[in-house]
């Protein structure tokens, strides 16, 4: 009976540990395709950018050394970072924005699947390849300097279309930057 | 003023929570009338530009040997500095040593709210998030925050258990009758960030009423992406169905998503134990939630429990197709991918190769079978015999999710007759027969000579010659 119960956990321990590997093995695949899915639905869910909104556009500087260290790793969890700043700015008070409702609900439910992904990963393994102090900085102060934008412009239709524009040129870097990984 | 024998403040600390920053340090010299005044400045810029030293607003001329200073706090993203000294009648101590600090590394996030019922043997749980009715926020957005639950049953030596929640979520597997303690705290994973813990709160589970009217055994099977929802039914009577879904993400937002869930077209109002969810499960990335939902005649209704179905993992691929074609030297395999020219889509992310098993199917059935994989979709064998009956079966893989297909029917062929070898066999004996022709005519015609040679000397003809007569 005791050898019994022994094996039961002993096989019970060795699925945990199947399993949450099999978590933490987010694929450079996966992001690749969240990306390129993410990409077309932003396109998907709104028309071409409003001519009227070009004269209130304003320049947010995405640091892009975020996406250069030598550690792989490093990067891929920075762009897991960027994908919840996505996912938060896309959940904010989006009825002026006037968008085809399927896409966006499909953009952030791509979105949250990838910050699921990697969230259970890194309670499960509690390591992180961190990128430097500075550098996380710098993509808190981007991401909030989009956030206070939308949120002075009050959520207006050309705030939305210039947040989705620059959330489309930051998918695009990291687009560029992980098929290169 | 100057500064005479008065001690500088010690041990400057930064204690923070959500945007509450205190001050604290410690006083080794006589508390006598000493007060104490602190001066900080900021970063503008990472390491380039720093402001003056100023006064820190909160901390002036303070008794105690703490001080709050959050209104001074604006810049959760750049880096701080703060000094304190002592003054008494005039008289100054030197400058504590600088503490560095980034407030939003430094600050701890507050204690959750939470809100238990009981209800059915499980335990529904509420979480209000921290800062929840704050203006500005240290934490951005309470969609950063992931929750982590500990339970304990309040016994003597109870376990605890840790588990994830979302901010409206159901604690099942409980026992029945039981009380339950419970503690949350707000976790930001990304940052390695664990919040402090809610105040504990105890709750009794009630006796679970197993109502037959519910829907059991609520599983997903799920072939090439084609999703089919299968339950089983207890009740006698007479019972429709609704089988509802609801969009993943929703569960991580705070607000009510029990309104957010919809009913699957073309199964509402079933009498049918199973239902085709292509019409919701559409896309390949994201995940869903389905539950069915059991109505009876009386307009009673039952919640089943709720399956999660992550597309591509959900999924299991199916066989592929394979057929084969032969030459004299290549044994070429046409594979078919699974779920035919549609299949395309989903194909890609599975990032799929295939794996080939060939064997020689001889009498004696004692042949290895040869492992082959590939990425492409036409695989060849050569090193082939002649006259022989190859078989060959694939399956599909997906090193990236870990799965495999079945393998597909098993095709066989047989490898045309060797050309070469007839022709061989026949030159050989033509050969053969030429040197055995040759041989045999030398033979007679050497035996000939011998006889006439023999016949010659021991048989001669007995004619007297002509001139004796």
């Amino acid at each position: 009976m005791n050898a019994l119960a022994l094996i039961q956990v002993g096989l019970i321990l060795l699925c945990t540990t199947t399993i949450s590997s099999l978590q933490c093995n987010h694929h450079p695949l996966q992001q690749r395709k969240v990306i390129e899915n993410s990409l077309q639905l932003l396109d998907k869910m709104g028309e071409k950018f409003p001519q009227q909104c070009l004269r209130e556009k304003m320049s947010f500087r995405f640091p892009k050394q975020v996406l250069k260290p030598r550690q792989k790793e490093t990067v891929k969890v920075a762009i897991e970072e960027i994908f919840q700043h996505i996912f938060y700015i896309f959940s904010k008070n989006r009825t002026l924005a006037a968008w085809d409702g399927t896409a966006l609900e499909q953009f952030q439910n791509g979105l949250y699947q990838q910050i699921e992904q990697l969230e259970a990963c890194v309670i499960k393994k509690k390591t992180l390849y961190f990128q430097s102090k500075a550098n996380r900085l710098k993509l808190k102060k981007y991401f909030k300097k989009i956030d206070c934008f939308l949120k002075d412009k009050q959520h207006n239709l050309c705030s939305w279309e210039i947040g989705r524009a620059e959330m489309r040129r930051c998918l695009q870097l990291i687009d560029k930057v992980i098929r290169k990984l | 003023s100057g500064q005479t024998n008065l001690r500088s403040p010690e041990d400057i600390q930064v204690y923070a929570v959500d945007k509450n920053f205190t001050l604290r340090w410690n006083y080794t010299g006589s508390d006598a009338n000493v007060t104490f005044s602190a001066e900080y400045q900021w970063f503008t810029d990472f390491q380039t530009k720093v402001t003056e030293w100023k006064e820190l607003p909160g901390c002036q001329n303070v008794t105690r040997t703490e001080c709050d200073f959050s209104s001074a706090i604006t810049q959760y993203y750049n880096e701080h500095r703060v000094r304190v000294r002592a003054e008494r009648r005039g008289e100054v101590s030197p400058w504590s040593s600088i503490f560095e600090m980034v407030p939003y590394f430094i600050a701890q996030i507050s204690p959750p709210g939470i809100e238990l019922q009981s209800t059915n043997g499980v335990i529904k749980v509420k979480v209000s998030p921290p800062e929840a009715d704050q203006v500005q926020k240290m934490w951005i957005s309470d969609i950063h925050f992931k929750y982590n639950a500990v339970i304990w049953e309040n016994s003597s030596n109870a376990v605890s258990r840790s588990q994830s929640i979302f901010p409206t979520d159901v604690i099942d597997d409980l026992a029945p009758d039981t009380t339950y303690c419970l503690k949350v705290q707000a976790t930001i994973p990304l940052d390695l960030k664990e919040g402090l813990f809610s105040p504990i709160q105890c709750v009794k589970t009630t006796r679970k009423v197993n109502d037959l009217l519910c829907a059991t055994n609520v599983s997903v099977l799920a072939v090439n992406m084609k999703f089919y929802l299968h339950w089983r039914n207890r009740y006698k009577q007479h019972t429709s169905y609704n089988v509802q879904c609801l969009t993943g993400y929703l569960k991580k937002l705070h607000d009510d998503y029990s309104v957010k869930w919809f009913n699957v077209p073309g199964c509402e109002n079933i009498t049918d134990t199973q239902c085709d969810l292509s019409p919701v499960i559409t896309a390949t990335s994201g995940f869903y939630y389905i539950r069915v939902q059991a109505m009876s005649e009386y307009n009673r209704s039952c919640l089943s429990n709720e399956v999660k179905v992550d597309p591509l993992i959900t999924n299991e691929i199916g066989p592929p197709g394979v057929k084969l074609d032969i030459n004299d030297v290549f044994l070429h395999i046409q594979i078919s991918p699974p779920g035919g020219p549609e299949s395309e889509v989903w194909r890609d992310h599975y990032d799929l190769s295939y794996r080939i098993l060939y064997w020689k199917n001889s009498s004696n059935n004692e042949e290895e079978i040869k492992v082959k994989e590939i990425k492409q979709t036409i695989g060849s064998v050569s090193d082939l015999t002649p006259s022989t009956l190859y078989c060959v079966k694939v399956q599909a893989l997906s090193r990236v999710y870990n799965k495999s297909s079945p393998y597909s029917k098993e095709e066989c062929i047989e490898t045309p007759r060797d050309k070469l070898l007839p022709l061989i066999i026949l030159a050989t004996f033509v050969s053969a027969l030429i040197a055995v022709l040759v041989l045999a005519t030398l033979l007679v015609f050497a035996l000939y000579q011998a006889y006439n040679k023999i016949k010659y000397v021991f048989f001669p003809s007995c004619q007297p010659p002509l001139n004796i007569e």
